[in-house]
């Protein structure tokens, strides 16, 4: 009985009612979808990393992410292949790019060169074309989400990359870089684009075999290698994000963003709820003496918090799937780990236990004799 | 006497503090309510008619004095027990009803109930049924309440203040702002609960409200001024 007279009480006072919820949709909504960028971000930021298949990168030293690697020799790739326990160790080429565009301009892209056969690390998803592609002397893919800045190529095209012939060969989905557009092609072709000679590579790439533990071959691996550093691909991925992280402010302007979000919120949910007791302070007073104590007061309050939180996550959470669903294949990098949803639920229930105190307050301090007024 | 007293105030005073001073809006009063009686509080406005009452109702606690329920003395008890004091032996009777204007009739009923805590078991629904049946109300039981008209809710707030089938019914000045015929039926209706064994103590200062009562207490200047008896139970 309870329940449902919370609620009735609660929706009696609608305009209030809908301020509140409308304040934790805005917390759902413009929190999440700040989080869905930066989540997106940050895997554009490691993509190259995380989609390496690989198990430990070795690069070199002194270096804070993957991207500002310089090259290591060939010749480690050999040193570290015969070692029991890998299953194989790959070398790549990554490196800048620029390219000439049809209409004369030119766009920075980023250039990552897998050996034939294997292409490991290579892309996995395609809008036309495969992986094949790369196996052509001079084919390089592209990704659908880059045709327009690229002025639409189609397969066959041919590209001017650092002065140098290219063709695409198959048009990839999804496989987005933070520094430019990825331009994925086979080992000799990087090398001839970023001019790099055949004696050297940027990062070898190991898998280890089933049963290998990792960081025990991490460090056999350094012990080998002493001149290079050996690091375990989710370490570097953090690593990668991290530095971008610190060093260019994106960090510092979404907490900023999702902080003011938040508190907006907050003061949105704390304002209403605390305008919906006070245009019930003699229905509380009444209930008070009735034989409500304080605590039975309270619990009609938290329930209506309870259930401004729940309707707000929901429709909250609608918008925001609205939002990364149509966001999907754009630009616009946005992409949610499956725990932060719940994380976020969660955060924001907290946050409207939070908002709901002031109307708490002022609703256990109402007095019964206030019925008699 | 007949009958025990369901209530005491043995030298019961209240203190105000408007801010500067301390102000004695009750003076020492002593007073005792019967059952099967309804006892009229009446005086002019600031009198300390509703002071008076709001210590009975264990709302208000006494500046000075003691206050005992069926015998038992619950001055010093802590709010939670006076609540759940006032949950089983009171029913009220506001002012222009105060109903919760976000429920149904039926709810406002069920509410004084389980404000506490605890579902609606058949029984008890079937008890405000049976209250509504009584009171010409239940065609309205799923009606909101805030679309009745002031007789009808006051007589709803009479079927809320029965529901925990109380020993004591506490109305403040319910009559005010109801035609006589809507005051008619108000009155009969807590002068029948008197008769039917509860003290009805009633707070107005309505002239038309005296010959319902058995008992006319007059309060003036925070003093009980004049006091008829009871007239059952001596």
């Amino acid at each position: 009985m309870r329940r449902s007279a919370s609620l009735k009480m609660l929706f009696h006072e609608r305009a209030t009612a809908l301020g509140s919820i409308a304040g934790v949709v805005a917390i759902i909504f413009l929190v999440g979808q700040q989080l869905a960028i930066l989540f997106g971000l940050l895997s554009y930021m490691s993509f190259l990393v995380d989609n390496s298949g690989a198990d430990i990168w070795i690069k070199t030293q002194n270096t804070n992410n993957f991207n500002a690697s310089g090259t290591i020799p060939m010749s480690y790739r050999d040193r570290v292949m015969g070692v029991e326990g890998i299953e194989w160790a790959e070398p790549v080429v990554i490196g800048a790019g620029l390219v000439k565009l049809k209409n004369g301009n030119f766009q920075a892209a980023q250039i990552f060169g897998t050996r034939r056969p294997h292409l490991v690390g290579g892309p996995t998803r395609f809008y036309q074309g495969s992986i094949d592609g790369l196996l052509d002397g001079e084919g390089v893919t592209v990704d659908k989400l880059d045709l327009a800045t690229l002025d639409f190529p189609k397969i066959g095209d041919i590209f001017e990359i650092n002065n140098k012939r290219a063709r695409v060969t198959a048009i990839t989905q999804g496989m987005q870089g933070f520094s430019g557009f990825i331009l994925y092609t086979n080992i000799e072709k990087a090398r001839e684009l970023v001019s790099m000679s055949t004696d050297r590579c940027s990062n070898v790439l190991i898998k280890v075999k089933d049963g290998t533990k990792i960081e025990e071959m991490r460090l056999l691996l350094q012990q080998i290698l002493p001149k290079a550093e050996v690091i375990a691909t989710p370490k570097l991925s953090k690593q990668t994000r991290l530095y971008y992280l610190q060093n260019t402010g994106i960090g510092s302007s979404f907490g900023l963003t999702t902080i003011i979000a938040t508190i907006v919120g907050v003061v949105v949910i704390s304002l209403t709820m605390y305008t919906n007791v006070l245009n019930k302070t003699k229905d509380y007073a009444v209930l008070r003496a009735l034989g409500a104590r304080k605590i039975d007061v309270l619990y009609i309050v938290f329930l209506q918090a309870m259930y401004i939180a729940i309707i707000g996550i929901f429709v909250g959470f609608t918008l925001l799937s609205m939002f990364l669903f149509f966001t999907k294949d754009s630009g616009l990098p946005s992409y949610l780990p499956w725990w932060m949803p719940i994380v976020h639920a969660l955060g924001t229930i907290l946050l409207c236990i939070l908002g709901s105190t002031i109307a708490m307050r002022r609703a256990v301090s109402i007095e019964p004799a206030t019925a008699f007024r | 006497m007949n009958n025990k007293p369901v209530i005491q105030l043995k030298g019961v005073a209240r203190d105000f503090f408007d801010g500067k001073q301390k102000r004695r809006v009750l003076e020492k009063t002593d007073i005792e309510i019967y059952p099967k009686e309804l006892t009229i509080l009446s005086g002019p406005s600031g009198s300390g008619k509703t002071t008076l009452l709001t210590i009975m109702a264990l709302i208000l606690s006494p500046s000075e004095g003691s206050v005992i329920i069926k015998g038992e003395d619950v001055t010093d008890l802590p709010e939670n027990k006076l609540a759940t004091l006032r949950l089983k032996n009171y029913g009220f009777v506001f002012q222009n009803a105060a109903l919760i204007s976000a429920l149904t009739v039926m709810e406002n009923i069920l509410i004084a109930s389980t404000v506490q805590g605890g579902s609606v078991s058949k029984l008890l629904h079937q008890r405000a049924e049976d209250i509504l049946k009584r009171l010409g109300m239940f065609e309205y039981a799923n009606i909101k309440s805030e679309k009745l008209s002031g007789g009808q809710k006051q007589r709803v707030a009479i079927g809320r203040s029965l529901i925990n089938d109380p020993a004591i019914i506490l109305c403040d000045e319910p009559t005010a702002s109801l035609d006589v015929e809507s005051s008619t039926i108000v009155l009969e209706t807590l002068k029948g609960l008197s008769e039917e064994g509860r003290s009805v103590v009633l707070v107005t200062h309505d002239p038309r409200v005296f010959p319902y009562g058995d008992r006319l207490v007059q309060i003036e200047d925070g003093k009980i001024s004049s006091d008829t008896g009871s007239q059952i139970n001596d």
